[in-house]
């Protein structure tokens, strides 16, 4: 019994987790109660939830993809470079942008279906290797020009609340969770992840699914790398650096284990929020900005530890 | 018999590591101008030691069936550390070297006690470790502080007879892992744990203090290159450790010791760490640019896991081939 109680409080540990800091920020500050500053928060948020819910795929399949905080930096460089400052650019540079990135994806399925089980280190290595090349695309320093209309549609709020950004990414949550639900390639990553061995020799199509993870982690840290140039306009070298920190601790906070078998797109970009609301917190309260590095790392290790202990008679 | 299989077997792969590091010098002599004098060699074997001491350090880890991605930013920790506190006094050494050492101590502890009682993945762990040290580094600094003693300074850069100093500092440590690993039972007890923890378990090994020493070990190395690291720059630099891990884990992955657990070299580690070292001085003397050079060192990690990808399932299978035979 003890077990079931568990079971409840493991799932619905990060809403609790969400409501507490949210109660906790508002009574620190009233800006958490302007639905303009929430807004701003989705929208800070956008980048790195949209490149998690890509991530969290691929954690529920139990590997891991360290290599989106190098795509969505390369994204963000490629796309400027595309728009040359022309809005008649926008179109193509965006596709262009999402088409190399889901191939980055793919080099990464490919790499671990080659050496499954040494995911962590091939996509580390693989970082390294693109943020090489994206230093040589840029030459070192930030490189092309943001079309004019770019920004301001991704910044547009809805209603002079909601920006585009922050919508974009609560649908692409939506969409991805009811695929993780309610369609064949959904219940085959959770199978796999389970058990890739049982799934393997039940005649699951383990191979494709794998690679279809990573392709789908790299197209949406394309998307990420797209909201970051929308959000910030900037396009250097090195502007998704460390947003794999960031990614995996808001996958983890969502309940979603490394081990793989369990986790939600929703929990993600729950935790994602959570993430962010204590960055602003960080900053409100007036510590210095190297904190979050601590608080990061202090979340990730929290996380995995509370999940670990929620699951422990499993 | 079963012994002198699984012996056989790991000269094998000495032997590979250590044919590819003789064939890089061969090529680079022949065709790199500069590489083949005494001095550019030791400058190799100097620049390389502090690598060797993390690489040994992660050897003990990976070889326990874990990984430990905290040991750069542990290493910069340290070269801060060590310049911010000596401030070049030299009658300060060995303080803060001991200092450095208990450092390692520390958090190789924590690392192990949170594995061991509150169940969190090494990966995990180590990957939110790193973040916060990172974060206390450059909560610290963020410019170079402080000053490495000079007699830092001079293990770190001179030779002695023409051995650099380091390096033989690095053959010493390279000799006590190995005995350690190869000869005590902690080695045997580390190298059973990685190879199936359950099973170590219930032939006794405490496998809580196994991790605890593997952790230690790795986060001691990580310090002790820190201080090899503060007395090459001179100055506390806070992005002195960026990358260490990753070179870490490929060299000893190169080495022969597989990422599953179980099966390590320390002489295989060592052979890798001279070999990347003569891999980035040869880039460096062709004045490649660095952002080459980045590219490349992101080929060779996922080259290394590529070309070393079907060892594993050999391992796994050897034992029990030799028991049927």
């Amino acid at each position: 019994m003890g077990a079931t109680v568990r079971d409840v409080l493991g799932r619905w540990a990060i809403v609790l987790v969400f409501a507490l800091l949210y109660g906790v920020a508002v009574l620190l500050s009233d800006a958490f109660l302007e639905p303009v500053y929430v807004g701003n928060i989705l929208r800070q948020a956008a980048p790195v939830g949209i490149a998690a819910i890509g991530t969290t795929l691929v954690m529920i399949l139990g590997a891991v993809d360290l290599s989106i905080g190098a795509i969505i930096s390369f994204s963000a460089v490629f796309c400027a470079v595309m728009m040359q400052g022309e809005a008649g650019n926008i179109g193509i540079a965006v596709a262009a942008t999402l088409v190399v990135a889901a191939a980055f994806g793919a080099i990464n399925g490919a790499l671990n279906l080659a050496s499954p089980g040494s995911s962590f280190i091939l996509t580390l290595g693989s970082a390294l290797a693109l943020y090489g090349l994206t230093q040589l695309y840029s030459g070192g320093t930030a490189r092309g020009i943001v079309s004019p209309g770019f920004r301001e549609f991704f910044n547009h709020r809805l209603g002079d609340v909601l920006p585009v950004l922050a919508l974009a990414m609560l649908a692409i949550a939506a969409v991805m969770e009811l695929v993780l639900r309610t369609t064949r390639f959904g219940r085959q990553i959770y199978l796999i992840g389970s058990n890739r061995e049982a799934a393997r020799l039940s005649g699951l199509p383990v191979a494709a699914v794998t690679f279809a993870c990573y392709v789908v982690s790299g197209l949406f840290a394309g998307l990420g790398g797209i909201a970051v140039l929308a959000r910030s306009g900037v396009s250097s070298t090195f502007v998704g650096r460390g947003f794999e920190f960031d990614a995996l601790a808001a996958i983890v906070l969502g309940g979603t284990v490394f081990r793989g078998g369990r986790g939600t797109v929703v929990g993600t970009v729950a935790g994602t929020l959570v993430l962010f609301i204590a960055f602003n917190l960080v900053n409100i309260l007036g510590f210095n900005y190297n904190l979050q590095l601590v608080l990061k790392g202090t979340i990730i290790i929290v996380a995995s530890a509370g999940y670990a202990w929620l699951g422990r008679d499993r | 018999m079963a012994f002198d299989a699984v012996a056989a077997a790991r000269s094998a792969r000495n032997a590979g590591i250590y044919a590819l590091l003789v064939a890089a010098v061969v090529l680079a002599a022949l065709f790199v101008p500069g590489f083949a004098t005494p001095t550019n060699v030791g400058n190799v074997v100097t620049q390389s030691a502090a690598l060797g001491l993390v690489a040994i350090g992660q050897t003990f880890v990976i070889a326990a069936g874990m990984i430990d991605l905290s040991v750069g930013q542990l290493l910069g920790l340290s070269v801060v550390l060590t310049c911010a506190l000596s401030e070049g006094r030299g009658e300060l050494l060995v303080p803060v070297a001991l200092a450095m050492v208990a450092l390692g101590a520390v958090v190789g502890s924590v690392h192990s006690w949170l594995v061991n009682w509150l169940r969190i993945e090494p990966l995990i762990l180590t990957f939110g470790s790193l973040s916060i040290l990172q974060g206390v580094i450059f909560t610290m600094t963020d410019r170079s502080v402080g000053r490495a003693p000079d007699a830092l300074r001079w293990i770190a850069n001179e030779r002695v007879l023409g051995f650099p100093v380091a390096g033989v500092l690095l053959v010493v440590f390279g000799v006590v892992a190995h005995a350690l690993l190869r000869n005590t039972r902690f080695g045997l007890r580390l190298l059973a744990t990685g190879d199936d923890g359950e099973s170590a378990r219930r032939a006794g090994v405490d496998v809580a203090r196994v991790r605890w020493g593997a952790f230690v070990l790795s986060a001691i190395g990580a310090t002790a290159g820190g201080l090899l690291v503060a007395g090459r720059l001179g100055t506390g630099y806070p992005n002195a450790g960026q990358g260490f891990e990753l070179d870490a884990i490929v060299a000893a992955v190169l080495g022969g010791t597989s990422l599953a657990g179980g099966r390590a070299s320390i002489v295989g580690t060592i052979g890798a760490v001279l070999l990347l070292g003569v891999i980035a001085n040869v880039l460096n003397l062709l004045e490649v640019s660095a952002f080459v050079q980045t590219l490349a060192k992101g080929l060779i990690v996922v080259g290394a896991i590529l070309l070393t990808r079907g060892a594993p399932v050999v391992a796994a299978r050897a034992p029990g081939a030799v028991a049927a035979g």
